[in-house]
């Protein structure tokens, strides 16, 4: 059973763009949620998203790759860009059948699709695209990448809605584990801010209408919370085989421990933390650590009176009464809800707080909840030490449809 | 048809091109081939194809579309189409 390393992450988040300016603005508890500013937001209740505002496409991408990627194959491909880079990888190095690529992605390309939609149902009005398919299909994003980085391994793309990213990690660890991988790209994708998502959410009436100010709607954990903020973004590791990583004298950030999937098998959104606790449970197994060796967790966290109670809950029914002492932060408080981007883009910030000995805070906690009664890190940043050694953490993210992922990560010894 | 009208059409394709293709409209000549001179792929081909299509009200089958490569075969062949229908 080989040993996995993270040795690289690239990120796009409403806070920021690339590891540091990402990382600066989550431990000063900035919040990236913003106007929407690209659609006519007049008939929602809700006009506030995590938009990626400093991702520019036009540094990573000429005019014409533009025109044939949606939005999120650009995020994906600009994160793997500076994933890659930052693992020390060359082209040369990526072009191989033992590399391959696990993306996970709740949407996909939606806002192509809607765009060839809106020229479908004004009968004719509005721009068709013979490239509608390519563009908007689940899995074009892993394959964008495994294109321009000549990544020939296997290529898998994984939709579990919100866990999506989380799932293609613990996916892609697993390849590595067993022997199937020596290097894979990973993480998820997601751009959703689009009028037709916005609109259907809006009608299943989970997305928070606390428009004013942007920065304040998201308040996870907190009593007087009223739902997610939705957001786009992509968050993307390479994971190594650790003695490969170690041999060419890479960086390794953290170590990947362990992997547990489960689906609930109850409700399709109503979460249960009997299926989440065994999520947690089966990471701790995979990863070979004990309960009590969590020094942290950093919660899936959306700010739905139903997530965060039901989340509050499994962490106790694994921890016990050690649930009260571990530091549980939801930097969904500042990014919003990046959907299948999400459990990546916290994995990376999971790994960063390992690496940094520092913990972002759960921003915009306000009132008590007594269904929510653990340390969510609401006072500010808080950095390890003492009670807090911050060695191993877990990273937990819950879908829709019930499918929960947990990782389970570590400083690096030898 | 007149060769005004036919210089309108071979305009109306250049900008087609230009727009889909992002190059240079001084790049295309009567000769400039779409995949081995200006890189496109088949999908770029089916995109113009389809632009075309809206942009002069005609239809082109799937079979004529590898005949329309080159700036004047695409001409000719939008000609020919208006002519039919």
């Amino acid at each position: 059973m080989r040993r996995v390393a993270v040795t690289g992450v690239g990120i796009i988040a409403a806070t920021g763009v690339g590891r540091e300016a990402f990382w600066s603005a989550l431990t000063e508890g900035r919040s990236g949620i913003s106007r929407i500013e690209v659609f006519d937001t007049s008939n929602l209740k809700t006009n506030i998203a995590g938009v990626c505002r400093d991702f520019r496409p036009e540094a990573f991408f000429d005019e014409r790759e533009m025109s044939r990627l949606d939005r999120v194959s650009q995020m994906a491909i600009a994160a793997t860009e500076m994933a890659t880079r930052e693992a020390g990888l060359t082209n040369g190095q990526l072009d191989s059948y033992d590399v391959g690529v696990i993306l996970g992605t709740g949407f996909g390309g939606q806002a192509s699709i809607e765009e060839f939609c809106g020229a479908f149902f004004s009968n004719g009005k509005g721009r068709r695209s013979a490239i509608a398919i390519p563009k908007s299909m689940y899995n074009a994003s892993s394959s964008n990448i495994a294109i321009r980085f000549k990544s020939r391994g296997p290529n898998i793309t994984v939709s579990t809605a919100c866990s999506s990213g989380a799932n293609a990690i613990g996916q892609a660890f697993h390849l590595i584990r067993y022997g199937h991988a020596e290097r894979m790209i990973a993480g998820g994708a997601d751009a959703p801010i689009t009028p037709v998502v916005m609109e259907a959410w809006k009608e299943m009436r989970v997305l928070s209408t606390k428009n004013d100010p942007p920065e304040r709607a998201c308040k996870p954990f907190s009593a007087n919370r009223d739902g997610f903020v939705l957001a786009e973004g992509a968050g993307i590791v390479v994971l190594e085989d650790l003695e490969l990583a170690l041999e060419r004298g890479a960086r390794v950030y953290a170590e990947l421990l362990g992997y547990g999937s489960t689906a609930d098998a109850a409700h399709i959104t109503f979460p249960d933390p009997e299926g989440e606790a065994y999520a947690i449970l089966r990471a701790l197994k995979d990863a070979g650590v004990a309960a009590r060796e969590i020094d942290y967790i950093n919660a899936h966290g959306t700010a739905t009176k139903l997530n965060d109670a039901s989340e509050t809950e499994a962490i106790k029914r694994v921890f016990g009464n050690r649930a009260y002492e571990i530091p549980i932060n939801s930097i969904k408080s500042m990014l919003g809800h990046s959907m299948g981007a999400a459990g990546a883009i916290e994995f990376i910030a999971t790994v960063l707080a390992i690496e940094n000995k520092l913990i972002p805070p759960t921003i915009n906690y306000e009132e008590t909840d007594p269904q929510c009664d653990l340390d969510y890190v609401t006072e500010g940043a808080r950095a390890a030490g003492g009670s807090t050694p911050l060695r191993t953490a877990l990273s937990n993210s819950f879908g829709f449809g019930g499918n929960n992922a947990v990782l389970v990560v570590r400083e690096y010894a030898e | 048809m007149t060769t005004e009208a036919v210089e309108s059409i071979e305009d109306a394709v250049k900008n087609i091109i230009v727009a889909e293709l992002r190059v240079e409209r001084n790049q295309l000549g009567p000769t400039t081939h779409l995949m081995k001179d200006l890189g496109a792929d088949s999908l770029d081909a089916l995109n113009i194809a389809l632009r075309l299509e809206e942009a002069f009200k005609i239809k082109i089958p799937d079979d004529a579309i590898p005949r329309f490569l080159t700036v004047g075969d695409i001409v000719k062949g939008v000609n020919e189409h208006m002519a039919a229908q």
